[in-house]
């Protein structure tokens, strides 16, 4: 058999380097094209925002033609705190249960219920904080009708995790907790949420990063208010309400373009600053419990 | 003589004699006190069921068991409030707008995120690929209404000006596809770009997960027998992960058709049937979202974007069930997004 | 018998090996301040068997992946020296890295078969370079009967490779290596994962195999390389401590430290 060489110049050998060659250049060069776009945004962004940022933007109340963003900043921030509260107590205490006590028959549809449920559109979710809450409950548009609904649209991600949490502890740490005579719900409260919680608090802050960042759960149950909500019952504003209010203003009116701009500015440094704050926690957890888990 | 049953129920509940511990033996009845405990915490965990089941019936209870006929899956669309009685409801024009966004933007989607994790796993040196990796995290948590004031003020004017001009010249006019709109740049092509933007973070992540799934010793001995980089990617590496990929296009899917808010800032909103590809339209959620405070006075009008919230509900919910079905879920990684389910349009 | 090695002195020449299909010239190995291989000098005969003994993390493996440069996808390796085949140095600039490896196959230790059919697994190298005058299926059925795994699967080649036996899948990724015709065949321990049974058969079929080609195999057994081997190499700590014919290495190593080993005082 002749030998071919080692070298390898001839052509079908060839035409496959060929191949590999070029695919390794046109498979990095998606990086531009889906990277590059982004970076333009967040430049933009930035620049549209920073120029007439002042501390007063941030503490006036924007009305119709101009002012600053401090009544939707407000908003935002209680919506966040009362949608995080009722969405992590209803998301965790189902979940636990679901992980320690459930027959695996009834887990499985209670745990289908939240993948379901995690599906449905927020548009969907709006709706029905809109008639069910706004409507036949009568609490009409506010900030509890706004935030409750938010909270439900943010319900299947706490639950998964916390879920997914506690059914991770590792087999032999719950029955030596067990054997050494523990009930269950012991278990579950000194050694199941304890173990978890750090997964359980990111998915918390998960939960938070992606409720800021909601629009369409929130227009129809909190309406939208240029001040601050003055309690449960009252009309809220929102920074993504904000945007959407004012986005498609024509320019030339006033400033609302702008402190869209800002508002959008805002809520990109919460979200990047909870997404950083997330790293830090679960790499906090590994180190913790790796010996656990080892 | 007769033995107490194991079975019957302590008399005396107060007492410490029944054990704290709820112990299940397999085959034992359970005793009627334990049932009774046993229900605030099956209702807890039935929380989300219950959630599911308040919304369908809300919906469904709200829109007034109005039947439009067939109407209802016909293109026009005409509130037209003067004579609420002759008003015409027919979705077809949004869910063709939806389709004809989602469409375009999931394939785009998905041959990027496919390049996208391809690259970070096998191209990039493992310290910047996890570190890229995470800033493509990030990127999933922008929320939808800053991409579309970015594509309202920031990109329509060039795809006003130059892309879609552009485009619509490359466009034999015979075919009627493609009509240069007005210059403002919002319309099909700019939601299909921002969506498509949009789609690639959560996708690039699950097929990034799976392609560092490859058992290292199949790839290997894909080289052992002289393939090349390429060669073990197309052959080894992308067949193992056909699961992943069906799971990120349905994800996308799901993604691409709920989307709500950035599609509508950059869609131009016009109740049109979408013949003109490069031209504005109008998608479901967008409808839903534009038109509900049109409708609070008009009951008809009310009932029929209820019923497309239905629709819209039913699809979504239809593609999460044949996800779960044929590519079982993929547990959220640790600290990092949950892979978002299908259906969770956008803010 | 020879005191122990000094630190850095080169191994005795072996018993000289008339035409060597690779010559392995002063090769080393780090991996940052680990010293995996150091001063390794052989040559391997063709149309021989040779073994590589040597107690575990002694370097066996990396050695092996040297000699067809599977240790570059290991990119915290660093290489020195030369290896070359039929003169020619593997690692040369313009050298193509695939076709080393066509010419040089691999078997690894656990069964890494494609989750695809029997056939196509046989097939994978030779779709690679597709050729009209090919027959593939005929290529095919030569590697599975030179592997002897011919007759218990004939009936049925389009199985998922998956459902065969371990033993079974070992020898079908011994046909697929086989398959690309190579002048060597890298084996790295391709019996420890299996059975009695399937490692006679694979030791038949290697035995039958050196007549062709030439064959190292690095194995944990030791009497396996006594049993089947023409040459065996012992390694120690990533140096080559002593190689030479089976028999006379054996019988009466050079060595202190092969004997210790062969002996089983240590492992």
């Amino acid at each position: 058999m002749s030998e071919e060489s080692l070298r390898a110049k001839s052509g079908r050998s060839a035409r496959r380097r060929a191949w590999d060659r070029w695919m390794g250049r046109l498979l990095p060069f998606s990086f531009a094209i889906a990277i590059l776009p982004i970076l333009d945004m967040i430049y933009w962004i930035g620049a549209r925002a920073l120029p007439t940022l002042t501390w007063t933007t941030l503490t006036t109340d924007p009305t119709g033609l101009s002012g600053g963003l401090y009544g939707p900043l407000v908003g935002t921030l209680d919506i966040l705190a009362l949608s995080t509260a009722i969405s992590t107590v209803l998301g965790v205490a189902g979940a636990a249960w679901v992980a320690e006590f459930a027959g695996p028959r009834w887990a499985d549809v209670c745990r289908t219920g939240a993948n379901l449920l995690a599906g449905v559109p927020s548009i969907v979710v709006g709706y029905f904080g809109y008639f069910a809450l706004v409507l036949y409950f009568g609490w009409g548009p506010s900030l509890l009708s706004g935030s409750v609904t938010l909270a439900i649209f943010l319900v299947p991600y706490i639950f998964r995790a916390t879920d997914l949490a506690i059914s991770g502890i590792p087999r032999d740490l719950r029955e030596a907790a067990l054997g050494l005579g523990a009930s269950r719900g012991q278990y579950l409260t000194r050694v199941g949420l304890p173990v978890a919680l750090p997964r359980i608090l990111n998915s918390i802050l998960l939960a938070a990063s992606i409720g800021i960042g909601e629009t369409a759960p929130l227009l129809y149950t909190a309406f939208f208010n240029n001040y601050p909500p003055t309690g449960l019952t009252s009309k809220t504003g929102y920074l993504t309400g904000l945007i959407w209010n004012y986005y498609d203003e024509p320019a030339h009116f006033g400033t609302e373009v702008t402190l869209a701009f800002q508002a959008a500015f805002l809520l990109l440094l919460i979200v990047i600053g909870l997404n950083v704050l997330v790293r830090v926690v679960s790499r906090r957890y590994e180190r913790r419990l790796r010996g656990l888990f080892a | 003589m007769n033995c107490p049953s194991r079975e019957s129920p302590n008399p005396f509940p107060a007492l410490p004699a029944e054990p704290a511990r709820e112990t299940r033996v397999e085959g034992q009845a359970v005793p009627f006190s334990r049932r009774i405990r046993r229900i605030p915490g099956t209702i807890l965990g039935a929380i989300p069921l219950l959630l599911l089941g308040g919304i369908v019936l809300t919906l469904v209870l709200s829109s007034g068991g109005q039947d439009f006929g067939l109407s209802f899956f016909g293109v026009d669309w005409n509130p037209s409030t003067a004579e609420p009685q002759d008003a015409v409801f027919g979705i077809l024009t949004y869910v063709a707008g939806s389709v004809v966004t989602a469409l375009p933007a999931l394939v785009f989607a998905l041959l990027l995120s496919l390049a996208l994790a391809i690259t970070l796993v096998v191209y990039v040196p493992v310290r910047w690929g996890v570190l890229l990796a995470s800033f493509v995290d990030l990127l999933a948590g922008i929320p939808s209404v800053v991409y579309g004031i970015w594509g309202f003020w920031i990109v329509a004017p060039f795809f006003g000006t130059t892309l879609v001009p552009l485009l619509s010249r490359g466009v034999p006019a015979s075919w009627g596809v493609c009509q240069s709109p007005a210059s403002s740049g919002v319309g099909i092509p700019l939601a299909v770009f921002v969506l498509t933007l949009m789609i690639i973070p959560l996708t690039t992540l699950l097929l990034r997960d799976a392609l560092r799934a490859v058992p290292r010793p199949l790839v290997e001995a894909g080289y052992a027998l002289g393939a090349t980089r390429w060669e073990v990617l197309r052959r080894i590496q992308i067949p193992y992960i056909r699961r992943a990929i069906g799971s990120a296009v349905l994800l996308g899917f799901g993604r691409a058709v709920g989307e709500t808010v950035a599609v509508f800032m950059v869609i131009g909103d016009a109740t049109v049937l979408p013949r003109n590809l490069c031209g504005l339209a109008y998608t479901m959620p967008g409808a839903l979202v534009g038109q509900l405070d049109s409708a609070f006075i008009q009951p008809n009008y009310l009932h029929a974007l209820v019923e497309m919230a239905l629709v819209l509900f039913a699809i979504t919910l239809a593609v999460n069930l044949l996800g779960r079905r044929y590519f079982p879920s993929t547990p959220g990684r640790r600290g990092a997004t949950p892979v978002p389910p299908v259906g969770r349009g956008g803010p | 018998m020879n005191p122990t090695l000094l630190e850095g002195a080169a191994a005795p020449k072996s018993t000289a090996v008339p035409d060597p299909v690779i010559t392995v010239e002063d090769l080393g190995v780090t991996a940052g301040s680990q010293i995996l291989l150091r001063g390794v000098n052989v040559r391997v005969p063709d149309r021989a068997l040779s073994a590589v003994i040597g107690p575990s993390g002694c370097g066996k493996t990396t050695f092996l992946r040297c000699l067809n440069r599977m240790v570059e996808l290991t990119p915290e390796l660093r290489r020195t020296g030369s290896v070359r085949y039929r003169g020619e140095d593997i690692y040369a600039p313009d050298i193509d890295p695939a076709r080393v490896r066509r010419r040089i196959g691999m078997v690894f230790q656990r069964s890494t078969v494609f989750p695809t059919s029997i056939f196509e697994n046989v097939a994978f190298g030779l779709r690679l370079e597709p050729d009209a005058t090919m027959d593939i299926g005929a290529r095919v059925e030569a590697s599975l009967r030179r592997a002897g795994l011919w007759s218990e699967i004939r009936d049925d080649l389009d199985r998922p490779a998956l459902s065969l036996s371990g033993g079974q899948q070992q020898r079908l990724c011994i046909a697929r290596a086989l398959a690309v015709e190579p002048r060597v065949l890298l084996l790295d321990e391709p019996t420890s994962s299996l059975d009695p049974v399937g490692t006679r058969k694979v030791e038949e079929m290697l035995s039958a195999l050196r007549n062709e080609i030439a064959i190292v195999l690095v194995s944990h057994n030791i009497a396996q390389a006594a049993r089947i081997s023409d040459r065996t190499l012992f390694f120690y700590e990533g140096r080559l401590i002593e190689e030479g014919p089976t028999p006379q290495l054996f019988e009466s190593p050079r060595e202190r430290l092969t004997e210790e080993y062969i002996t089983g005082r240590f492992g």
